[in-house]
């Protein structure tokens, strides 16, 4: 009796988590008139990849995902060289007003994205980086950076100070002490960062409806804003560009479930 | 550690100095009238609408926080469990938090469609006619929250089972010694083990849910007859539909002052916690 009450509780959750994505897939596989057929099934009848190849064929979505996914790279590179040399003075050196600095860096992360967003826009018309990959770039990296900064300031506490010394020994200089040893054995930390960074790019929605305008250089999340605006709504044509927008976290998410949920744990928010 | 820092100011601070600069002009586009000083802030404080906002983020922030600490509490009991099948029901089970908020949005707006979609056609059992619960200004507000608990019970099933399993085992043999049903060790030991955890989750998702614009904004809009217009929405809305970037920029510093204080609160609580907890250990031992 246990096991059954058990049973079903696991199955009406995992329904829960999983109905959303599972009807839009199944709309993404139909043909037209069965997607807009009356009552809804969940099983298509015939399976079509029309939608899918409308979408990468016939659509702005590859550039999109193309453009979010430079960005993303050009994140992940600017946070990671911001972040680890400031997460490795943290953790090895003492210096004045050290732990009021990361408090203050940390406490950056509490200005919402809201109420910095016009501001930002502002600005960005200001210096003229206004509707450029430099300007979202540019910001999530200080976005991201506090996070990371704290996440590799563990991952450094990690590497035993004596490995460095002996290379100082050596004839290091200390900086590149730090970048043959100390950086090498932080990896699995980078790795994980970056995957945060590439998850909260890929996903967020405001900051490149924002500071960038038009359809060359719009990220993905506008992209799929833009199908519901553009032609009226074709539902299975962006059931079918959802279910490939979601396709890379996806995949990233269950090849590396163990160091997301690590990454979620340092303290990382969601996009 | 000098890029990083000026990276953060760069774009954090300096910002946040024209955002509150920007506030005390009227402003027509981007360009600066006149300075009128506080005017736009007292604009906020005198309009209605402005309250019937704020009243709407404490409806989605508490009413969201209600159902995903318990939802997140029993899905991370569950995942503690031992049994087949749990890496895979832990992988679907977590799932929702990869999803974007502007993704969720579209999900959950085809699966409510009001003519093709499965849910209101399973509920046209109960209730006739076409059922537009997003489009309903009686059930908007539920719907929403309920699509928010969709994509961020996760984060506290997550943050609950990592506690849960960090639990030592020796406390709850000592309990089952004791004769303590399987509730009762839920209640008394592992809870309070766990409630710093919860703690921490409440403070993330109360930040999280307090200033979201992009479920929203993509899902409702902040209709029907706004319902669904929270502050942040508000803010977004006022400056990038209608362009009024004085108006919108004292907003953003009102919600700017709120998560401060909201921050500052949950500081001073997590830092008693932890001298709480340290006191403890210290006595301890």
């Amino acid at each position: 009796m246990k096991h059954v009450g058990f049973g079903v509780c696991a199955i009406l959750l995992g329904a829960f988590a999983l109905a959303p994505i599972l009807w839009a897939l199944s709309t993404s596989l139909k043909p037209y008139d069965e997607a807009v057929a009356f009552p809804p099934a969940w099983i298509p009848k015939h399976v079509s990849l029309k939608n899918f190849a409308d979408v990468l064929f016939r659509s702005g979505m590859p550039r999109y995902c193309l453009n979010t996914g430079f960005v993303a790279l050009g994140t992940i590179a600017l946070t990671l060289v911001a972040a680890a040399h400031a997460g490795y003075a943290a953790a090895r050196h003492d210096f004045y007003g050290k732990q009021a600095l990361l408090f203050i860096i940390l406490a950056t992360t509490m200005i919402p994205g809201i109420a910095i967003l016009v501001p930002l826009y502002l600005v960005s018309v200001k210096v003229h980086l206004h509707n450029t990959f430099t300007a979202l770039i540019l910001v999530f990296a200080a976005w991201q950076t506090p996070a990371v900064v704290w996440m590799l300031k563990g991952f450094f506490e990690t590497v035993p100070p004596e490995l460095e010394e002996a290379a100082l020994l050596d004839g290091c200089t200390p900086l590149r002490a730090f970048y043959r040893i100390t950086l090498p054995l932080a990896q699995p930390g980078m790795a994980a960062a970056a995957i945060l960074v590439f998850m909260f790019v890929w996903s967020d929605f405001l900051l490149p409806f924002t500071l960038v305008t038009g359809d060359q250089k719009r990220l993905v999340s506008v992209g799929l804003y833009n199908f519901i605006t553009a032609y009226g709504i074709e539902w299975p044509r962006l059931c079918a560009a959802l279910i490939l927008a979601l396709l890379p976290v996806l995949l990233l998410f269950l090849c590396v479930q163990r160091r997301f949920i690590a990454g979620l744990m340092a303290g990382a928010g969601k996009a | 550690m000098a890029p990083g820092i000026a990276l953060v100011f760069g774009v954090s601070f300096y910002p946040g100095f024209v955002g509150f600069t920007e506030s005390l002009y009227k402003t027509e586009y981007l360009r600066r009238v006149r300075f009128v000083g506080f005017t736009n802030y007292a604009a906020f404080f005198t309009d209605p609408r402005a309250w019937t906002n704020v009243r709407n983020s404490l409806t989605y922030a508490a009413g969201s926080l209600a159902i995903v600490i318990p939802l997140g509490l029993a899905v991370a009991a569950l995942l503690d469990q031992r049994f087949r099948f749990r890496g895979i029901l832990r992988a679907i089970l977590i799932l929702p938090w990869v999803v974007s908020q502007t993704i969720t949005a579209m999900l959950w707006s085809w699966l409510l469609n009001p003519q093709f979609g499965p849910l209101p056609y399973a509920l046209s059992v109960f209730v006739r006619g076409p059922l537009d619960v997003l489009g309903n200004s009686a059930t908007a507000m539920l719907v929403l929250i309920l699509m928010n608990v969709w994509e961020s019970y996760p984060y506290v099933a997550i943050l609950a089972l990592a506690a849960l399993q960090a639990i030592p085992p020796e406390v709850l043999e000592a309990a089952d010694v004791d004769g303590a049903t399987p509730w009762q060790r839920y209640a008394w030991i592992k809870l309070p083990l766990i409630a710093h955890a919860l703690l921490i989750a409440t403070i993330t998702l109360s930040l999280l849910y307090l200033n979201m614009v992009t479920l929203i904004f993509v899902s409702t809009g902040g209709g029907p007859l706004g319902t669904t217009e929270v502050l942040s929405l508000r803010v977004f809305q006022e400056a990038f539909s209608f362009w009024n970037i004085g108006t919108a920029s004292a907003s953003a510093m009102i919600i700017f002052a709120l998560n401060l204080l909201f921050s500052i609160c949950y500081i001073r609580v997590i830092r008693g916690d932890r001298d709480r907890v340290a006191l403890a250990r210290g006595k301890a031992a």
